[in-house]
């Protein structure tokens, strides 16, 4: 069973967002809401001035908090593949997942829009799912009791690592690579579409597996340590810990 | 027990002005109910909870959540009032119990309500929380004591309509005891997240506790003047008695218990420097916190502590009702608080976020005031909720 995991490289990340288009588009996301962002910092005033980014997925921790307080086990952790999912039939609508996630990547479908025009009501749908994109992935990869597919009403999403890509990788590879042309398809749209190569996707129980070499000779580092959710994506940032700036420090 | 009502020229809930009197209560409690119920619905039907104010950039809780957890806070609290005397024998409290126990199923009503329109999906919350066992959340074991805590309080009640010489309940046990575990989960509910700074700790439960019951005890005071008309003068000697000796000083305990954890929580996150804990330096800042701590919970403190007010009927009305107020702001301000500090937003949220209820919100707490006052003033005018106070 490969443990499947992310390492973001810092330095070579231009902070482009075309991960966040790419996820965008790949998983019906809401304009605004995007399960895969680059957020952007800055500190201090001018002339002393510092501008810094991070691309931020869900972390698809190792002990998720996100799943230990969802009273229905809606999100849960695939033990084929290491990634948290959400299962949309399951899902209540209670928000606790959103509020126990230090990472901030949740979701829920039933707030104002994030951005207007309110594509909900420019593109309106039937049944069950909440609106009706122009783009929209095939039909046939939605999974509801995965949350792949278009966010109904009431309940909450997050990044699945594109897991109806991911999990149909042939069994026993290291890396899910763009570049190779074996693992091409399979590969997480964030990672394939990256174009400084930022971004590595592999197996992290694979002791043979490149993100596992990047992790070891680059020191990589994982967000906020002291939660113990022990984060499946690394950041590598040339030896020292991601700068990501807390609201306190970033007061001038 | 001798067999009385607290009121001292009536007896039997039937009499045509106490009759009256309920159904004045009755129809102002279901207009209420018809104001917010109707505004809340019309807008979650015809535009859903989007116009609602919370949202995904970190205030995922907003004003009915608040609502919620105050009424069933509210509840839990009555409930442990109506146990001293049924549980813990003390018969001085005997003349309230029946009261209290009606009420907190008002509460508790009107508090559900709240938040099943608030899900997102509450049909699913009836089969997917109990059929899913997720022993590790408290929200899990929330539901599962709410519901319990809710059928049993349901049995004693059923069991007193309409019969006026109900004596002591040993099924209180189990309510009391639930109703406990109800306020000490919901504690834990917010306790447990290490990741919002303004909630974790292991004391939160404890604030709950005392917290629900000084909330308790105001809406017992607040609904016993109002049930004599606001006439101190018409209690019966021995519940006035309560209201002037033991019940006013537990009151007065437990709102300096508030009070101490209350301000003590506030000082430690204004002296902290750890991230997160700067939203203690933007509640302090803002008037609604003062109002709250001064005039909602030091002022009634005051009140009930100088023995000339502590035992005048008007003064009691005013310190329940200044209470009942400073813990709705307290449990705003605790819940919306806690979010305040958005988790990975960069620039997207580069403040603390900020929050206030919408219309629609608002309607909720009107809705929920409406509705407990109902099943109230119901159970007062037609199932013998007064009958013995
Ligand atoms: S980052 Fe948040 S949503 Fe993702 S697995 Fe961890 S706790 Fe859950
Ligand atoms: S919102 Fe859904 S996924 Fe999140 S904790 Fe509630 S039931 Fe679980």
């Amino acid at each position: 069973m490969p443990k499947w995991g992310m390492v973001i490289d810092l330095e070579t990340c231009t902070g482009c967002q075309a991960c966040t288009t790419a996820c965008a588009m790949e998983n019906n996301r809401l304009p605004g809401e995007n399960w895969q962002d680059v957020l952007f910092y800055s500190e201090g005033e001018y002339p002393n001035l510092n501008l810094s980014w991070l691309p931020r997925p869900c972390m698809q921790c190792e002990n998720p908090s996100c799943v230990s307080v969802c009273p229905t086990k809606a999100t849960y952790k695939d033990e084929g593949t290491g990634i948290v999912l959400v299962d949309w039939n399951k899902c209540i609508g209670c928000k606790y997942c959103m509020v126990a996630c230090p990472y901030g990547v949740r979701f829920y479908m039933d707030e104002a829009p994030a951005v207007e025009p309110d594509v909900r009501a420019e593109f309106p749908a039937s049944g069950r799912r909440s609106w009706n994109p122009p783009f929209k992935m095939p039909d046939e990869y939605e999974d509801a009791s995965k949350g792949i597919g278009i966010q109904p009403k009431g309940v909450v999403s997050k990044c699945t690592f594109c897991y109806h890509k991911v999990s149909q990788a042939p069994a026993g590879v290291a890396d899910l690579d763009e570049d190779n042309p074996e693992t091409k398809e399979f590969t997480p749209a964030c990672v394939r579409v990256c174009a400084p190569k930022s971004r590595f996707f592999g197996d992290l129980d694979n002791p043979d597996s490149h993100v596992n070499a990047l992790i070891a000779e680059k020191g990589g580092v994982r967000l906020k340590e002291e939660t113990g959710n022990k984060p499946q994506v690394y950041y590598l940032s040339g030896g020292g810990s991601p700068a990501v700036p807390g609201n306190r420090s970033r007061r001038s | 027990m001798a067999m009385m009502t607290d009121t001292a020229p009536t007896s039997g809930h039937d009499t045509q002005g106490r009759g009256s009197h309920f159904l004045l209560h009755l129809i102002v409690a279901l207009v209420l109910l018809a104001l917010g119920g109707g505004y809340a619905l019309t807008e979650i039907l015809e535009f859903g909870k989007v116009q609602f104010n919370t949202n995904n950039a970190g205030i995922h809780w907003g004003m009915a959540i608040v609502t919620y957890d105050y009424f069933l806070l509210t509840s839990t609290g009555l409930a442990m009032v109506a146990s001293l005397w049924h549980v813990f024998g003390m018969a001085e409290f005997a003349p309230i119990a029946r009261r209290a126990l009606w009420l907190a199923m008002a509460g508790l009503v009107g508090g559900v309500a709240v938040l099943f329109l608030e899900l997102g999906a509450p049909l699913t919350a009836l089969w997917a929380t109990p059929l899913n066992m997720q022993f590790a959340s408290p929200l899990f074991w929330k539901v599962l004591l709410v519901g319990a805590y809710a059928i049993s309080l349901a049995i004693v009640l059923f069991g007193m309509i309409n019969k006026p010489d109900a004596g002591r309940n040993p099924l209180m046990i189990l309510v009391g005891g639930l109703a406990l575990a109800v306020t000490l989960v919901a504690g834990l509910v917010y306790g447990m997240m290490a990741m919002r700074p303004v909630w974790f700790g292991g004391e939160i439960p404890v604030v709950f506790l005392i917290e629900s019951f000084v909330g308790a005890l105001a809406f017992t005071m607040f609904f016993s003047h109002l049930k004599n008309g606001f006439n101190h003068s018409n209690m019966r000697p021995d519940t006035r008695a309560l209201f002037e000796g033991t019940l006013a000083r537990m009151f007065a305990i437990a709102i300096a218990l508030h009070f101490i954890l209350h301000a003590g929580r506030a000082i430690t996150g204004l002296w902290s420097n750890a991230e997160g804990m700067q939203v203690w330096g933007y509640m302090t800042a803002q008037p609604l916190f003062h109002i709250a701590l001064w005039g909602c919970v030091a002022l009634p403190f005051v009140l009930m502590v100088l023995p000339g007010t502590r035992s005048n009927g008007m003064m009691q009305i005013v310190a329940a009702a200044l209470v009942m107020i400073g813990l709705l702001i307290s449990r705003y301000e605790f819940i919306i608080g806690g979010q305040m500090v958005p988790m990975f937003k960069g620039t997207w949220a580069p403040e603390l976020l900020s929050y206030s209820p919408s219309t629609g919100e608002w309607a909720l707490l009107v809705l929920a005031v409406g509705l407990a006052n109902t099943v109230y003033a119901f159970g007062a005018w037609k199932l013998g909720a007064e009958d013995r106070a």
